[in-house]
């Protein structure tokens, strides 16, 4: 169903004229796994400190503070050059369930870590010490995590699998 | 042994021939290994720009640069040898071509000049870290920090563009 809607994408002018541009897919998606290195990364950073896992540092609302705003800075450049690549080759990402598991995927985990992210600003002193923090602060690390690496996998296999549906 | 020689000896190996889809079984191997070697080499890159930012004063301003340091550098050199790895084996697939090709070369260019940037910080600036540690760096920490930040986005950029001219 999504398959004429690509096509009329893929027809318009501003499609046809990006097409016409070879260095701006490549640039688009290097600059969106750069984005991904400053959201993935700090994921990571957050969830094992509310695993317990490696070399203690900053406290998890520290870390959360600093971190957060960057995630979302990151996120609005990942939708920024996600929206070049897909008006530029709208079918290999309409086409595919990798690309529409992705989205619903990224959907789930930002709205996710928006509420964790409040539930921190809200509580710091019971998320930052072990004893007293929340029992579905590992839920969420754990979950998170997955969630990222899911949707890492996606983004990657968009391009491998889009011409089996085409 | 020519380097010629030794690079078509790479790519006769067995493990070489079932990244190229070439053994039974195999077909999706390389996009599995290129997932595997984006997901570490985010959290290279994403972990690398925490403190270059740090050193750079646009983030993390109130955590000093040795505790992030020691927080989050371990992990860069625990992603940066499973992206390693999975480096290698994507490039034995076609080592020859992959040896010849101009973004592969430049890759790694940034990446020895990173490494380079690297030492100079550790034995110059770093050395006098505690009396800067909580404050401003000094313009030669600022400057290992903008190099860093620099030569690591050249690292994804060419290491995105081998995938577009191989």
């Amino acid at each position: 169903m999504f398959r004429p809607f690509a096509d009329w994408l893929g027809d318009t002018p501003l499609s046809k004229a990006l097409q016409d541009q070879a260095w701006v897919v490549p640039t688009s998606q290097s600059i969106h796994i750069l984005a991904v290195s400053i959201v993935f990364g700090s994921a990571c950073m957050i969830n094992l400190r509310l695993l317990g896992v490696g070399r203690s540092g900053r406290s998890v609302s520290q870390l959360s503070n600093t971190l957060v705003p960057w995630m979302w800075r990151a996120l609005a450049v990942l939708l920024f050059t996600g929206l070049i690549q897909t008006v530029t080759e709208p079918v290999r990402q309409f086409v595919t369930p990798m690309f529409w598991t992705k989205m619903l995927m990224i959907i789930v985990v930002t709205s996710m870590t928006a509420l964790y992210a409040k539930a921190v600003r809200s509580n710091a002193a019971a998320w930052d010490a072990a004893s007293s923090r929340p029992s579905r602060a590992k839920a969420f690390a754990v979950l998170s995590t997955l969630l990222w690496l899911a949707i890492i996998v996606c983004g990657r296999f968009i391009g491998y699998t889009w011409s089996f549906y085409a | 042994m020519s380097v010629d020689a030794l690079l078509a000896v790479i790519e006769a190996w067995p493990i070489s021939a079932a990244m190229r889809g070439e053994m039974p079984g195999t077909e999706w191997l390389f996009p599995i290994v290129e997932t595997l070697h984006v997901m570490a080499l985010t959290i290279v890159v994403g972990s690398i720009a925490m403190v270059d930012l740090r050193l750079l004063g646009i983030a993390s301003h109130n955590t000093a640069v040795s505790r992030l340091s020691n927080e989050v550098l371990p992990w860069t050199w625990t992603a940066w040898s499973v992206a390693a790895v999975f480096g290698t084996l994507m490039f034995m697939a076609k080592a020859a071509t992959y040896a010849g090709n101009l973004q592969f070369q430049l890759k790694f260019v940034c990446m020895g000049l990173a490494a380079v940037n690297m030492l100079a910080f550790h034995f110059g600036a770093y050395r006098q870290v505690a009396r800067w540690d909580a404050g401003v760096p000094p313009t030669s920490a600022k400057l290992a920090g903008a190099l860093s930040l620099s030569l690591w986005i050249g690292v994804v950029f060419f290491g995105r563009w081998v995938g577009f001219t191989t």
